[in-house]
């Protein structure tokens, strides 16, 4: 067993985590969840809700909640979302329960089915009932799945939209474009699956990174928050010689990007970058000057940092913001458009058992970005500037550090944040870094055993000479 | 072949990726047909971290060992190890009826699900549950209480359970290939089926299996198993503290390690030097002896103490008749059977499998512990089995195995 003890002090102790949870509903909400878990997600639980108990049985999660017993029987809502809406209500108590001790919760569906449909608005009501923060991760239909499902797909939004604090929504049509035209429907849901995870485990990471500046609830809400707004979300990690650019141009390629071009309609972004020991302030000053050539100059950027010492030489790059409502005419003018728009035969084939090894794809080939001119170093001028360097963490006593980051954890309001906070610029804390890399151990959990991480070679930590 | 006597084991070690064809004979003896091997990439401290890896990984074993055996694989036992698997001792309780007293099956069923009704972690799952012993009305170490008679029936199991997701991970892994799982063991405890033999477990014995990312172990005193545990410590940790206290990348570290590394300190004259040829062939860096094995014997010592606090929470290392049997491929480390031995104070030694008939000298090697732990574990488990139920992986009962 992993013993955590009180004593042990670096801030990546379980106190100083903010207790998210992550619920899954219907059997896309599933599939995506198995795909998160999979890809590794720490400090966040995970629970799989769904009428169909087939699906459930196979999903990874350890917390599992069958909607309606009675109304479905144990098989899946048929696509119809009223049925899927009242297997939510005869299970609510259940849901309550499962749903209990959350600060923030993430809610994953795939929109125009029956359960994600139905089950979806009413468990984020619960939710917000019981006092989290609630995000609303979606996918809405391909256009080829019909009229119908796409309609209670937007209906499921609209509701969804009623509770949740945000919504963020994948369109499947999108998929398209980072998906190669001859794939199977398959290898378009995996992508899906893919994003979902990525934005969903990458929001739990800005959460609970201990960060050097550190974004809080309130810093995330008033990016996201835009009533019927759409959610703009990029994710990039590099380890390249140059990995500021690269992890940035490849955040700007995510198709909820349109590769950078909304950017500058949004009127506040939050930027976190996460890195290892070796993250450098310069390579933090250029990614941020490159991505204020693509922001508005009124546009307000919330920035937070992290070092992890787990990246190892990994630079990684969040960018999550919203457009008003009214950016919605952009996102008809895309979806219109004649996009490789897989034909309803590819649905019929079905090529690929859902399971085997190459349903998903490790990596998918993205379009070509577009040409980044060479970088001209201009003062930056968006709001908040970056502060001068703070001193490094060996300096400080680890003590202090941990007990203010956990002292902000606790801080972080759930409730609107006011005005005079909001004014303030992104957080500033001290630098945290880890006395010595993690080496061979970088993707593992820590070995901590009474207080200790055992993964620091033991002639170092009993400060014996080897030379 | 009569497919029902073929047993495959399989292990998903930090190391390496090891599959074992077995064939169960009549007389109780197992045959080994073949063993297959691939480098293990992707997986750390006992599990998986990074899932396409570690699946192209055991498949590229699984064919190795489909060749190297000829016999199709269909179906296997798998190991598990992993930091998050935790051991307890339980006691079942059944009254019979006033009006028998005669103990059947029927109350022995009972009082082992009785046993199970223990609260464990809401996202954990049984692993196992293995029966120690029996007691009727009071009376102690009864093994077989059927016909017994008696009003109360007791019965002590040891529970090992673990995270279910984590578990899952080596099970999804297999199911993907795809192969069936027909069970998941704990690491240790299908390693101490082939290095002990019954003999030692009644004296008492600590079974150590330290592989590459964990440290796995059974205890049994008086025939049963009363203590198990992993720790997220192996080899790799000593590689890993060669390379940073010497300075050298992780490969060469490792070739250090297993060429010249000891746990054994003050046996090296002073200016004892290791010269480290570089690849092509010049003379390179140099290396004291005494300083390599200081990074070894800092680790191994710290580990094996660690260890030893663990067991002292519970009583048991006092009654070890039989000592301590290291296996696993740390177990080659010179001098470490010497180091736990004056750590324990114990007599220990490093022990591989003892060939049954089959390819003897590729069994004859501390690292296939597990694996060829995991087909006699089969085997124990299939002659007390009685008609496979569906597709009940976790929290199985047999009393056949200890
Ligand atoms: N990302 C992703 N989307 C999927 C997947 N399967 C289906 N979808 C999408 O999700 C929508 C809803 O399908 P499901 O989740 O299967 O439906 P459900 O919510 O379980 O509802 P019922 O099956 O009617 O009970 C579909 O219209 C697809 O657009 C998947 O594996 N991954
Ligand atoms: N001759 C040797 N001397 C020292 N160490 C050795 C020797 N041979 C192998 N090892 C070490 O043994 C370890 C591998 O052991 P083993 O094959 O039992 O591990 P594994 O089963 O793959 O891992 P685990 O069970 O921990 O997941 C490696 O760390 C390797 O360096
Ligand atoms: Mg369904
Ligand atoms: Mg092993």
């Amino acid at each position: 067993m992993i013993q955590l003890s009180k004593s042990y002090s670096l801030p990546d102790s379980v106190e100083d985590f903010i207790p998210i949870k992550i619920v899954s509903v219907g059997g896309a909400g599933l599939n995506a969840l198995d795909r998160i878990v999979l890809d590794g997600l720490e400090r966040a639980e995970v629970v799989a809700i769904n009428t169909d108990v087939q699906s459930l049985a196979s999903s990874v999660a350890a917390h599992k909640v069958q909607l309606g017993r009675n109304v479905t029987r144990g098989l899946g809502a048929g696509g119809d979302p009223e049925l899927g809406y009242q297997a939510a209500v005869e299970s609510s108590e259940e849901i309550r329960e499962a749903l209990a001790n959350a600060r923030m919760i993430l809610i994953c569906a795939g929109l125009g089915g029956g359960t994600g449909s139905g089950a979806a608005p009413l468990i984020a009501q619960l939710a917000r009932e019981a006092g989290a923060l609630v995000l609303g991760f979606v996918t809405l239909p391909f256009s080829f799945e019909g009229k119908r499902r796409n309609a209670q797909a937007r209906e499921a939004l609209d509701r969804l939209d009623q509770f949740a604090n945000a919504v963020i929504c994948f369109e499947n049509d999108q998929m398209a474009d980072i998906v190669p035209p001859k794939a199977g429907i398959h290898q378009a849901f995996a992508s899906a699956d893919m994003l979902i995870s990525q934005s969903v485990r990458s929001i739990v990471n800005v959460i609970q990174r201990p960060g050097l500046i550190r974004i809080g609830f309130d810093d995330l809400l008033a990016a996201l928050r835009r009533r019927n707004g759409r959610c703009l979300f990029g994710f990039g990690e590099s380890d390249s010689d140059n990995r500021a650019h690269d992890a940035l141009t490849q955040a700007l390629k995510n198709p909820l990007m349109d590769r950078g071009r909304m950017l500058s309609d949004a009127a506040r972004i939050l930027v976190h970058i996460a890195g290892g020991p070796g993250m450098t302030l310069s390579e933090v000053e250029v990614l941020m000057q490159e991505l204020g050539r693509h922001v508005n100059e009124q546009t307000q950027i919330l920035f937070g940092t992290a070092v992890d010492g787990r990246m190892g030489n990994r630079l990684s790059v969040t960018i999550i913001s919203s457009l008003a409502a009214d950016g919605d005419i952009a996102l008809d003018g895309v979806t219109s458009l004649p996009v490789a728009v897989p034909t309803p035969s590819i649905w019929e084939q079905q090529p690929q058992p859902q399971t085997s090894v190459d349903s998903v794809p490790e990596s998918i080939p993205m379009p070509e970005p577009p040409r980044v001119p060479p970088i001209d170093f201009a003062p930056i001028e968006q709001e908040p500037p970056i502060k001068e360097p703070a001193p490094p963490a060996t300096s400080l006593s680890k003590k202090a550090e941990s007990s203010s980051v956990a002292a902000q954890g606790r801080s972080a309001p759930v409730k609107k944040t006011n005005p005079v906070e909001e004014k303030l610029p992104a957080k500033q804390e001290v630098l945290q870094f880890e006395p010595v890399t993690r080496g061979r151990f970088e993707k593992s959990e820590p070995t901590i055993v009474e207080g200790e991480d055992l993964d620091v070679p033991t002639y170092l930590r009993k400060n014996i000479k080897v030379k | 072949m009569a497919s029902n006597n073929l047993m495959v084991g399989l292990e998903i070690g930090t190391s390496k990726i090891c599959v074992v064809v077995g064939e169960s004979r009549t007389d109780g003896t197992v045959k080994i047909l073949g063993v297959g091997q691939a480098p293990s990439r992707g997986v750390r401290k006992g599990e998986i971290v990074d899932f396409e890896t570690a699946m192209k990984c055991v498949h590229e074993a699984v064919v190795d060992a489909e060749q190297k055996s000829d016999v199709m694989i269909r179906s296997v036992y798998v190991a598990v190890a992993g930091s998050h698997l935790q051991s307890f001792n339980n006691r079942g309780c059944v009254m019979l009826p006033e009006d028998r007293d005669e103990i059947d099956e029927q109350d022995v069923e009972d009082v082992k699900s009785n046993a199970r009704e223990v609260s464990i972690p809401a996202q954990n799952a049984f692993l196992h549950s293995i029966i120690q012993h029996y007691h009727v009305d009071g009376q102690d170490g009864v093994l077989n209480p059927i016909g017994m008679s008696g009003q109360k029936l007791e019965a002590d199991f040891h529970i090992i359970h673990g995270m279910r997701t984590r578990i899952q991970n080596s099970i999804r892994c297999v199911k993907e290939l795809p192969l069936e799982v027909e069970d998941v063991v704990f690491s240790a405890l299908a390693s101490a089926q082939v290095v002990l033999t019954k003999n030692q477990k009644d004296l008492g014995a600590l079974v150590i299996d330290m592989g590459g990312g964990t440290t796995d172990y059974v205890l049994y005193a008086d025939g049963a198993i009363r203590q198990s545990g992993c720790l997220a410590i192996g080899g790799d940790h000593i590689t890993n503290d060669i390379s940073m206290g010497l300075r050298i990348p992780m490969a060469r570290a490792e070739k250090l390690k297993i060429e010249e590394g000891s746990c054994i300190l003050g046996n090296c004259l002073p200016g004892d030097m290791i010269l480290l040829k570089d690849d092509s062939g010049f003379a390179g860096k140099e290396i004291e002896r005494e300083t390599l094995n200081t990074i070894i014997h800092l680790r191994l010592r710290e580990t094996l103490e660690l260890l030893k606090r663990r067991l002292d929470e519970e009583s048991y290392l006092n009654y070890l008749g039989g000592g301590i049997f290291i296996t696993g491929g740390c177990s080659l480390l010179n001098g470490l059977d010497y180091l736990a031995g004056e750590i324990f104070e114990l007599p220990a030694q490093v022990v591989h499998a003892h060939t049954t008939s089959g390819l003897t000298s590729a069994v004859e090697n501390p690292q296939f512990s597990t694996a060829i732990g995991l087909i006699k574990y089969a085997q124990a488990v299939q002659r007390d089995r009685r008609p496979r139920r569906f597709g009940r992986i976790f929290g199985k009962f047999f009393s056949g195995i200890r």
